[in-house]
């Protein structure tokens, strides 16, 4: 591919109209992902066509760990704070269950505590399911709780099965997991295995063979029994674009599962982790290779570096599907508030809720700020978070950056906005701060409304008043 | 009283901090004057305080030199009824 045979040319295609590409990104929406082709992957010597449209029509969905995986990433959360984010996950998943299933440890008494008053709000998103050890009486918990699935570790690389389980062999190892599972059917409880490790482990000399066995003990019992695959990329050493080995392979994964072992992507989940920053974009891509559930955190607080975060989810579902399928995008906002006030730090830079998300610094793209928001705002978020664009002031931002900080301050729109020339003492005090007194930290929200207040005494009696 | 040459060169020379006598009509405000981003906007603010008018931002940002700024501070003066 290094040679070029021969250049092709780019007529320019001249206008006196800018073509915004708004079908695509259509401001009051996430920026629509568009395919125009399959993925094809090699697999077994063969190419494999993914059709990436034909996914994102199946009834993809997300799940969540928040209190399970996430929570093994900080001190306990109470069972207030716990039921009051599940009363928000029901707010943000919406009507139609786009947050369809949580997970709760059931141990202790504040599990089980935590389980009866989330039910109890009466939610039919996310329902809720369990979490045990692979281990027979742990059932009787599952039953105790009137829970109709849970999550059992079914651990599936040798570093596991040999180093931490100290099975003797992989058939020992296997036919101890089968029998949790029998016993997950004797108690009338879907058993979701939970594949941890599977992108350290042997997928021709056990993965299969052990899914394969599973999906001969589910045809024995009803379908709302059958088992459910949770493939746990537990160290996040997964990889999502195509030509790459297994047990690595996202694509190669999810077919094996979905196409040789006949696993439907009903039953297929992804859950990922963060130790090599792609998680998100791992669990997108298990959306579009076979997975139907996508498993993850809010805010993606998990073991390590974290999970899937759910509202990153959340947004690359309406990118997908192109529509908001009855999201409420702004409870994300209110999520990270919340968050916040329990002592959960959320960094600034932070995709979607950090303090300066949406925060621009340079004074250059303060004005494309103050020209036509869209130009440096990923989508109306004022719609759609609840937080307007914002200008953040420094030596960098120049007047732009100041007169945008000014009229957003107002709240003015349009028309109504103050102009450069009348912001000018504001400015000018804004860059003495640096260029005179020697600051080195940006200004604050509320040093600069004291500024206004004083230096433009008009405007702050007619717009504050 | 003083011609609106004289007046411009004045108010550009306390916002630039610079001596009269360095200001000649073809000088460029950015260019050859020196004046930074803020400064252009408080020239055009000290403008329409000296003379007692409301200028077009745009417009006004865009006038280069000493000379059309002068031209330009006299139409706007004659649209708006000032006399200079």
């Amino acid at each position: 591919m290094s040679t070029i045979k021969a250049r092709t040319d780019h007529p320019l295609v001249d206008t006196t109209e800018p073509n915004l590409l708004e079908q695509t990104f259509d401001y009051n929406l996430p920026p629509k992902i568009v395919f125009d082709g399959p993925i094809i992957e090699h697999i077994d010597g063969k190419p494999v066509e993914f059709d990436p449209v034909a996914a994102v029509q199946r009834d993809i969905f997300i799940t969540d760990t928040t209190f399970r995986d996430g929570q093994q990433a900080r001190p306990p959360y109470t069972v207030e704070q716990m039921v009051h984010l599940y009363d928000l996950l029901a707010k943000l998943g919406g009507p139609n269950g786009i947050i369809r299933q949580t997970e709760f440890f059931l141990y202790t008494k504040n599990d089980r505590e935590t389980l009866d008053r989330c039910r109890e709000l009466g939610h039919q998103f996310p329902e809720c399911t369990g979490w045990i050890r692979a281990v027979k009486g742990d059932f009787r918990l599952v039953k105790e709780a009137g829970l109709k699935e849970t999550g059992m570790l079914t651990s599936s690389s040798d570093y596991h099965i040999f180093n931490k389980l100290k099975f003797k062999s992989r058939k020992a190892c296997m036919d101890s997991y089968c029998e949790v599972v029998d016993a997950a059917f004797e108690a009338g409880v879907r058993p979701r295995c939970h594949r941890e490790d599977v992108t350290r482990a042997d997928w021709d000399g056990f993965i299969m063979p052990f899914v394969d066995r599973l999906m001969r003990m589910s045809e024995q019992v009803p379908d709302e029994l059958s088992v459910k695959i949770r493939i746990c990329d537990t160290m996040g050493f997964g990889i999502s674009y195509p030509g790459v080995e297994l047990p690595r392979s996202i694509p190669k994964m999810i077919y094996k599962l979905n196409q040789e072992c006949g696993v439907p992507s009903d039953r297929l989940e992804w859950h990922g982790h963060n130790d090599f920053h792609k998680t998100h974009i791992n669990g997108a891509s298990a959306w579009l290779y076979g997975c139907d559930a996508l498993n993850g955190t809010l805010f993606g607080f998990g073991e390590r570096c974290g999970n899937p975060p759910v509202e990153g989810a959340i947004i690359e579902y309406i990118s997908l599907k192109g529509d908001l399928c009855g999201i409420r995008t702004e409870v994300i906002s209110e999520m990270a508030d919340y968050m916040r006030s329990i002592g959960l730090p959320i960094p600034d830079n932070y995709p979607l809720v950090g303090k300066h998300f949406n925060t621009t610094r340079a004074g250059i793209h303060a004005g494309g700020l103050r020209s036509d928001e869209r130009i440096y705002n990923i989508f109306d978020t004022t719609k759609l978070l609840n937080r307007p664009p914002r200008v953040a002031l420094t030596d960098k931002s120049g007047t732009d950056g100041v007169v945008h900080w000014i009229n957003e301050f107002f709240g003015l729109k349009k028309d109504d906005r103050i102009s450069k020339i009348k912001c000018h003492k504001v400015a000018r005090w804004v860059m003495d701060q640096y260029e005179v007194h020697g600051r080195m930290t940006a200004i604050s929200d509320e040093e600069l409304e004291t500024q206004v207040q004083e230096l433009m005494p008009v405007y702050w009696k007619k717009h504050r008043s | 009283m003083a011609t609106v040459d004289e007046r411009v060169v004045a108010v550009t020379a306390r916002v630039l901090k610079i001596e009269t006598s360095e200001i000649k009509p073809q000088d460029d405000f950015t260019a050859d004057l020196g004046a930074e981003s803020v400064q252009s906007i408080e020239l055009v603010a000290m403008f329409e305080e000296e003379f007692g008018i409301e200028m077009e931002e745009d417009a006004a940002l865009a006038v280069s030199t000493v000379g059309s700024a002068v031209e330009y501070i006299t139409e706007v003066c004659k649209e708006q009824g000032v006399e200079v």
